[in-house]
């Protein structure tokens, strides 16, 4: 064992030798492959089956010195900071989250599904700022092996008029997939992005 | 500047016939006032040469009298020592060579072979019984126990050394002759190199050793190995380590068979195997690691020179604490906040993600030619490859791909020329050195550190005089050519708020995916020099001052990295318009060597100007959160500090040593002090051996930190919500951890004969009151506690 070690050391070098005093050509571009660029949230009225698409994406610009900008764009909306949903209250809607990675044009990847094949490593977790509102994983949604929800397409409740703020984070390896506050999970954010939700 | 004194002990007898005069005298160790054989003595410039007997005794006939001798001595574990004797007629003389002591030899003592490292700094060396007890450990680990010396980690198995505050590009690490290339300028990048493939380690510090490099104003480490003996034999050692945190052990064996006609070949391996370490309260989840290392030497001594042969392996696969790869700036806030890893799992033997696995081959040839007994010429020719793996927590396809995949080689040719006599030293060279990195594409991740081609030129003299008896001047100059030919990827974000275009724009050779890539060669010269004064006196005190002069060319990630860390959510980014950073550096050494009391001062103040520092600049958004930006920086620095060292003989079984050393670095503009700078360490060990138990030694050691209170506040703020509120929170990264005292013990029985060889027992007990502390040089103080108690049961076989 050892002499093959050394056999391989050697070998190794003797080639490396050779091979190493030309610079290679232009280095290849890496494509990032597992990045997220955007969250899309479809928000679909239960009672007559309309949706709306909010899409969160950061944009790279210059804006500021060092800093990008969190762009959010909602179809009908003007861009404000923040992206707001509209509600009516008393309601029910379905919230369907999907992730892409945009940052080849010409190959837009569907993370979503990198998710779904991973659903043990993860979750998605919609933590809100305010009362008046309540959410649960609802049919159409993945299970992951212990048959806990990833919350992808989830059920939102409204009751009264009230303004929610809502911070919607995709989570990587949560030491737990229940809990009320993001705390309680654990784990790596992947996806963190903001709205605010008018029930009116 | 050979500390080796002589003692006049002349007795004549009278012959006084034509060149019948003889010349006769012992050997005799210095520290242990015993005689030391085999150490040769010769007339300079005649064929005349002699070997001490067992008892120490020498004797030169034919000598002719009333003449001027010129006389070398030396000895395998001794500086070499110069003297002139006016022989009026036969003469007997006594000389006390300063004679390495290989078992629980002193810190304290200097090696100080002039004609081996060309400063006349004073370096600190390593006991060969404290090397052998820290075995199992890496490199800057074993450094610790030297005052000034403290390593910066990323956990408990990557730690790189730090000296006078310096660590990463500004400290050079020497193995046997070449200067260690590996990716080292990250702060989770750990020297790739183990110890026990060699003999001797010292450190110079505060000091760039010229021969090798300009470039270090913190310090430099020397690991080499002695000559090996010229007879015929076979020997080696054999160190089987046990640890009880992490249920590890390793296997560090050694082999040198040499023969008298000068040939010799070595071969050494370790393998080191260790599961998940645990702190006091809890285990700390995949810090699991595995190393195994090869080296082989080979080679021929012979009357006119000596020719080797090096190479050696290095892998070493590590567990990077679980709970450490988080997301974003909340995560990280989260993680202050709570007092253990968010993951803790059984106990394993396994390396999960993230890990980093490395590989490091040397290959090296040297060729001395001794032109005469104090004329030497030198060729080596080095190759390093290295390869360094970062595996993170990954989704997907690219789960298994490494995120950093980095590949160094590094082809060096140095020659260099020494000439010496009995009043001086004179050591000149030349070198050329090629390095080319290279990422593995595919990663799927963008470069931390882009490709390029680096290529040094460059040459250096150093002298070194004996002005006058006791004193000693020496004088060294280096410069280098160094030119990157850089090929970078730009994100045409980063492109447009830096405004690289008007500056950057010529260079660019190809536009993809919104992203620019330039290339561009990046163009220093460096000048270094050295000068020093060292004046002995009254045989056991000796002060000396000098004044280092380092240009530090930026290397290239301070120039070109741009990448996330993952387990301090933070953005990297390299400034690509960096100026060369010039360091003064004037150390004081102040020295006490006698029987009872030994003691050596060292202050040292250091101005650098456009010294390079990572500084926050602002936020970048993404769509994981907002990410702190971290810049490189030119700053104008100061450095101020103290190493203390301190040992008393308090009887003839008790020795109490003292090791204490601090350290200021500030913004000389802003007055902020700088980040990641020790604290306060003051190291205090009582030794206890007897004559009576001549085979036993016991050591009770303990180490204080001091809480670092000055620190600049590179907080940022972050809102999270709390209760069913958005709030505003601090993360705080500068508030750096309490001070903390750890007691270690260490038993040490042997050598006992065990059937042809000699065998040793160690008992060391790390961290004894099992204390949970955190290290504000760990770079993952937030995730966890150090660890804990750690039991190593050391046996040691000598053949």
């Amino acid at each position: 064992m050892p002499k093959n070690i050394y056999f391989k050391a050697t070998l190794l070098s003797t080639i490396l030798l050779f091979i190493s005093c030309d610079k290679d050509d232009t280095p290849e571009a890496e494509n990032e492959m597992e990045v997220f660029t955007k969250t899309v949230i479809v928000v679909t009225d239960l009672s007559d089956d309309s949706s709306e698409t909010y899409n969160f994406e950061v944009e790279e610009h210059d804006h500021d010195h060092d800093h990008s900008v969190l762009r959010q764009t909602q179809d009908d909306d003007d861009h404000g900071d923040h992206t707001v949903i509209e509600l009516k209250s008393n309601s029910e809607y379905k919230f369907e989250i999907s992730f892409l990675n945009e940052s080849d044009p010409n190959n837009i990847i569907d993370m979503t599904e990198e998710v779904i094949e991973e659903a043990d490593d993860h979750h998605v977790f919609y933590e809100l700022v305010g009362n008046g509102i309540s959410y649960d994983s609802t049919s159409g949604d993945t299970f992951d092996s212990n048959s806990n929800p990833l919350n992808l397409v989830t059920k939102w409740t409204t009751t009264t008029a009230t303004e929610v703020e809502v911070e919607a984070y995709l989570l990587h390896q949560p030491t737990s997939k229940t809990g009320n506050t993001r705390d309680d999970f654990g784990g790596a954010t992947d996806v963190e992005i903001e709205f605010e939700a008018h029930v009116e | 500047m050979p500390t080796a004194f002589l003692l006049l002990m002349s007795v004549g007898s009278n012959y006084g016939q034509v060149c019948n005069t003889s010349f006769e005298g012992n050997i005799i160790s210095l520290e242990q006032n015993i005689p030391l054989e085999s150490a040769v003595v010769e007339v300079i410039g005649s064929s005349k040469i002699v070997t001490s007997t067992a008892s120490g005794y020498f004797k030169l006939e034919g000598l002719c009298p009333n003449s001027l001798i010129k006389i070398k001595i030396s000895h395998i574990n001794c500086p070499d020592f110069f003297t002139e004797i006016d022989l009026k007629k036969s003469l007997f003389e006594n000389f006390y060579l300063d004679h390495k002591v290989e078992e629980l030899s002193e810190i304290i003592l200097v090696d100080n072979k002039l004609n081996d490292l060309s400063t006349s700094s004073q370096p600190f060396s390593l006991s060969e019984l404290e090397k052998e007890r820290y075995s199992d450990s890496g490199l800057a680990v074993v450094l610790e126990k030297i005052s000034g010396v403290n390593t910066l980690s990323t956990g408990n198995k990557v730690s790189k050394p730090v000296i006078h505050g310096m660590f990463g590009s500004r400290v050079g690490i020497i193995y046997d002759g070449v200067m260690l290339e590996n990716q080292q300028w990250g702060q989770d990048h750990a020297p790739n190199i183990d110890l026990n493939a060699f003999d001797r380690i010292r450190v110079i510090k505060g000091a760039s050793v010229l021969k090798y490099s300009g470039s270090t104003p913190g310090g430099i480490i020397i690991i080499d190995s002695k000559a090996p003996k010229t007879i015929d034999t076979l020997y080696g050692k054999t160190i089987i380590n046990t640890l009880s945190n992490g249920r590890g052990g390793s296997i560090i064996s050694s082999i040198t068979n040499s023969s008298q006609n000068g040939k010799y070949i070595k071969s050494q391996i370790t393998i080191k195997k260790s599961g998940d370490l645990s702190s006091p309260n809890y285990l700390l989840s995949n810090t699991a690691s595995n190393e195994k290392n090869i080296s082989i030497t080979g080679g021929k001594n012979f009357t006119k020179g000596n020719i080797k042969l090096f190479l050696s392996y290095f892998n070493t696969e590590i567990g990077i604490l679980k709970s450490s790869h988080i997301g974003n700036i909340k995560d990280l806030l989260r993680v202050i906040e709570s007092d253990s890893p968010g993951v803790i799992n059984d106990f394993s033997y396994d390396i999960n993600y993230p890990n980093q696995d490395n590989t490091h081959y040397t290959a090296s040839l040297d060729y001395n030619h001794f032109f005469n007994i104090d004329k030497e010429l030198s060729f080596k020719y080095s190759f390093q490859f290295n390869n360094r793996k970062e595996y993170d927590l990954r989704i997907g396809d690219f789960k298994n791909i490494p995120a950093l995949d980095l590949n160094l080689s590094t082809h060096n040719v140095n020659s260099n020329y020494t000439w010496s006599n009995f009043s001086g030293e004179f050591v000149n060279g030349i070198f050329f050195e090629v390095q080319d990195n290279y990422s593995t594409p595919g990663t799927g991740v963008k470069r931390l550190i882009p490709d390029y081609l680096n290529t040094k030129l460059g040459g250096y003299f150093v002298y070194n005089s004996n002005l006058r008896k006791g004193l000693n001047f020496s004088f060294g100059l280096r410069y280098q050519y160094s030119s990157n030919d850089v090929y970078k990827f730009y994100r045409n974000s980063r492109w447009e708020n830096e405004n690289y275009e008007d500056l950057l724009g010529e260079y660019v050779i190809k536009e993809v995916l919104s992203q620019k890539l330039i290339r561009k060669k990046v163009v220093f010269n460096a000048f270094s020099s050295n000068v020093g004064l060292v004046k002995k006196f009254r045989d056991k005190y000796s002060l000396s001052i000098h004044h280092n002069y380092t240009e530090r060319a930026p290397n290239i990630a301070e120039m070109f990295s741009g990448g996330l860390h993952h387990s301090l959510a933070s953005i990297e980014y390299g400034d690509p318009f960096l100026k060369k950073e010039r360091t003064h550096k004037v150390l004081l050494d102040f020295e006490k060597k006698n029987v009872k009391l030994n003691y050596r001062i060292n202050p040292y103040l250091s101005y650098s100007k456009d010294y390079i520092l990572a500084q926050p600049a602002g936020f970048e958004q993404t769509i994981r959160g907002a990410f702190p930006v971290w810049e490189y920086s030119p700053i104008n620095s100061i450095f101020k500090g103290i190493d203390l060292d301190f040992v008393y003989q308090i009887n003839d079984y008790i020795k109490f040593k003292n090791s204490t050393s601090w350290v200021e670095a500030k913004d000389y503009n802003s007055k902020k002090h700088l980040v990641n700078i020790p604290p306060l360490v003051v190291n205090n060990e009582i030794q206890f051996s007897s004559d009576k138990f001549k085979k036993f030694n016991a050591i009770i050691g303990s180490k204080f930190v001091n809480k670092q209170n000055l620190f600049p506040n590179n907080n940022s703020i972050t809102s999270v919500i709390e209760n069913g509120e958005k709030v505003e929170k601090i993360v705080d990264i500068s508030t750096p951890p309490d001070g903390y005292n750890i007691l270690n013990l260490n038993f040490n029985w042997g050598p006992y004969n065990f059937v042809s060889s000699n065998f040793y027992l160690g008992l060391s007990i790390d961290n004894l009151m099992n204390k949970s502390y955190r290290n504000y040089l760990n770079r993952l103080r937030f995730y966890s506690d150090e660890i804990g108690r750690n039991i190593l049961l050391q046996i040691k076989i000598k053949y």
